[in-house]
């Protein structure tokens, strides 16, 4: 979803309210092992929690307690301090975003109907459900033609997109989401959970969030409820605290050896200081830009080749400089370009992927703000710092 | 032209709907020819009458049955146990010849058109009871999730997802269901049902006369057919919508 373009009217959502399990508990039939056991945990309002753990751990079948999708043994979960048993069900389910790893779109609506289904359960006016459909449709970063068009026509990254923008479409209180981004390729996957916290950001819902996938939960959660088979909680801590600290061996397993790696998804490229190129522009003097190669501090060894707007075009080789100007198509490929935003993690993955030594970070408007290098990466994981850092990282970990 | 047998067995042939505008002899008898124009021209406005019966015939026959059928579908659709008996039992009355079927019903509701239409009415069970099951089991299970997820009540479920992406499939078995039912209705003139087998059992020996009358009966089927053809693809327009 494009930054700096957050529509006015797109309120700030305030509307979230706090989920409390209170000792929730679900058996199956007659069975004596309950699928989840006396869970009792809090989520703030506004924030994501993860629900994460091995198949079978009872995660999925944890979060489908909030909205009655599955029924309550014993125990209670509170929406705002008020129990999910009062409720009628499908009132209750209106109130609440539900977003599934098959997406589920209607196929026999269109994009803007389908954003307006729980609108329209709740009744009301077209003009009123096409507004919002419009205004969630920016919101999300699709086309508003595309509201016209029916799923079928649509990429999976789009439909889920649209899952999501259906799910927050009646301002619900609470968002739960089953392993949303499942079966997106690893590629769009990365894209979707990035505009997802930028989306959340905005809308501060609180979000019960289904994966199995530890690295997403890092990724996502502002807590995280390690869960082991049983439909126990392990751990529920922040994912500083998970990495930091597992409470136990279970704990410790899940979250991998790599667990030094994994600290790098709990930063932001915006958090380490980058090195300065030496920039170059098109029809420059290269003798002026061998010049800044030549001073004794510089930190990256080649120039890099911006446009008037300070955007990376191409980093420039011996070959480029043997000429009198800087050319306009420079001889080496400008590779992986990062986000300020981008995930550390994802950060060293596209570094390593793309071959490269050194990428050019922008900012939201595509100008250069400095270049990553693998090597201050290694340094940063190596330096004592990295543990502070990671801390104030993880308290704000979604801006 | 054709077996004494057969005509012994199809019962009163004769003169009746043929020979009531000709002479004692049939026409074209001297030319041999199969198919009597002079014959045709004069007489094509009589088949005006069996066909506007033959229409009714099957409107209220596929009516009927959809009625039920689509009842039965309902009725079955949350109660999976009853599928296989449903199934089984509108098999069975599909597979039951149609002439002897006409006849095992004219005891209990006497000759007639109604007699004729519950006939036609039962054979359309199987078929559309069939595709409707059909199409509702083909519905993703993550659309009826999504949908229950989003706070639909099981009646909106089913009215405002399953019976809509059931569309096609249903729409099929009507379509299905009327061109056969326009063919077997020719034979409901075995128990005074009238339609277009009227025309053809009386002059079962002219060729002119079962060429016209089965032409017709053939565009009746090709028009029905198309017609709801449109129909489905008015009602399924997310079905034409493809990848841009």
């Amino acid at each position: 979803m494009p930054q700096g373009e957050a529509p006015s009217e797109t309120r700030s959502e305030s509307g979230a309210s706090s989920v409390s399990y209170d000792g929730a508990t679900k058996r199956y039939g007659d069975s004596a092992k309950p699928a989840v056991d006396q869970l009792t945990l809090e989520v703030p309002a506004g924030e994501i929690c993860v629900l994460v753990g091995p198949s079978g751990c009872g995660k999925t079948t944890a979060m489908r307690m909030v909205n009655r999708t599955v029924d309550i043994t014993e125990g209670d979960i509170l929406i705002g301090g008020e129990s999910v048993r009062d409720r009628e069900p499908a009132r209750l389910r209106r109130e609440i975003g539900y977003v599934i790893q098959q997406i589920g779109l209607f196929p026999h609506r269109t994009i803007a109907e389908n954003i307006g289904s729980v609108p329209q359960l709740l009744g009301w006016k077209k003009e009123r459900t096409q507004a919002r459909s419009a205004e969630l449709l920016e919101l999300i970063g699709l086309d508003p033609e595309l509201g016209d068009r029916y799923p079928a026509q649509l990429s999976g990254g789009q439909q889920q997109r649209v899952g999501v923008a259906r799910a927050l479409a009646a301002d619900p209180l609470v968002m739960l989401m089953d392993e949303p981004f499942g079966a997106i390729d690893p590629i769009n996957r990365e894209r979707l959970q990035n505009e997802f916290l930028r989306l959340q950001a905005q809308v501060r819902k609180t979000v019960l969030f289904v994966t199995h996938d530890i690295d997403e939960a890092i990724k996502m959660g502002d807590r995280i409820a390690v869960m082991r088979e049983g439909g126990r909680v392990a751990q529920y801590a922040t994912p500083a605290e998970v990495l930091m600290s597992p409470a136990d061996e279970f704990v410790e397993d899940f979250v991998g050896a790599d667990r030094a790696l994994k600290r790098l998804a709990l930063m932001r490229v915006a958090d380490i200081d980058l090195w300065e190129a030496p920039l170059a522009h098109v029809g420059q003097a290269t003798a002026e830009v061998r010049t800044k190669l030549a001073a004794p501090d510089v930190e990256v060894p080649y120039p890099l080749l911006v446009d008037s707007e300070r955007r990376p075009l191409g980093w420039l080789s011996e070959r480029d400089l043997a000429a009198d100007t800087v050319p306009a198509r420079p001889d080496s490929p400008l590779g992986p370009v990062l986000d300020r935003d981008d995930v550390m993690r994802d950060a060293l993955a596209d570094l390593l992927q793309g071959e490269a030594q050194y990428a050019p970070v922008v900012d939201a408007e595509g100008r250069i703000d400095g270049v990553l290098s693998v090597e201050i990466i290694s340094e940063f994981l190596g330096s004592p710092r990295a543990k502070v850092e990671e801390h104030s990282a993880a308290e704000r970990p979604h801006d | 032209m054709t077996s004494p047998a057969l005509l012994a067995a199809v019962g009163e042939v004769g003169k009746g709907f043929i020979q009531e505008r000709s002479s004692d002899t049939l026409p074209c008898q001297a030319t041999d020819a199969l198919f009597c124009w002079d014959w045709a021209k004069d007489n094509i406005d009589r088949y005006g009458t069996p066909t506007v019966q033959h229409v009714e015939l099957v409107a209220i026959s596929v009516v009927l049955g959809f009625a039920l059928a689509f009842a039965l579908a309902l009725l079955s659709h949350r109660r999976r146990w009853l599928q296989p008996p449903l199934l089984a039992a509108t098999g069975v009355l599909f597979t039951i010849p149609s002439v002897a079927f006409f006849f095992l019903l004219e005891p209990f509701t006497g000759r007639g058109r109604d007699t004729a239409i519950i006939a036609l009415a039962i054979y359309t069970l199987q078929i559309i009871y069939r595709n409707t099951m059909v199409g509702l089991a083909n519905v993703p299970e993550s659309v009826k999730e999504a949908a229950r997820g989003m706070g639909m009540t099981e009646r909106q479920v089913l009215w405002r997802v399953e019976l809509r992406l059931a569309t096609p499939e249903i729409v099929t078995g009507l379509q299905i269901a009327t061109v056969s039912t326009v063919a077997i209705a020719t034979l409901a003139v075995f128990v005074g049902g009238g339609g277009l087998g009227v025309p053809m059992k009386t002059g079962i020996d002219f060729a002119t006369n079962l060429i016209l009358a089965g032409g017709i009966a053939f565009l009746l089927a090709v028009v029905s057919g198309l017609v709801l053809f449109g129909v489905q693809r008015l009602l399924t327009p997310w079905r034409r919508a493809r990848q841009t």
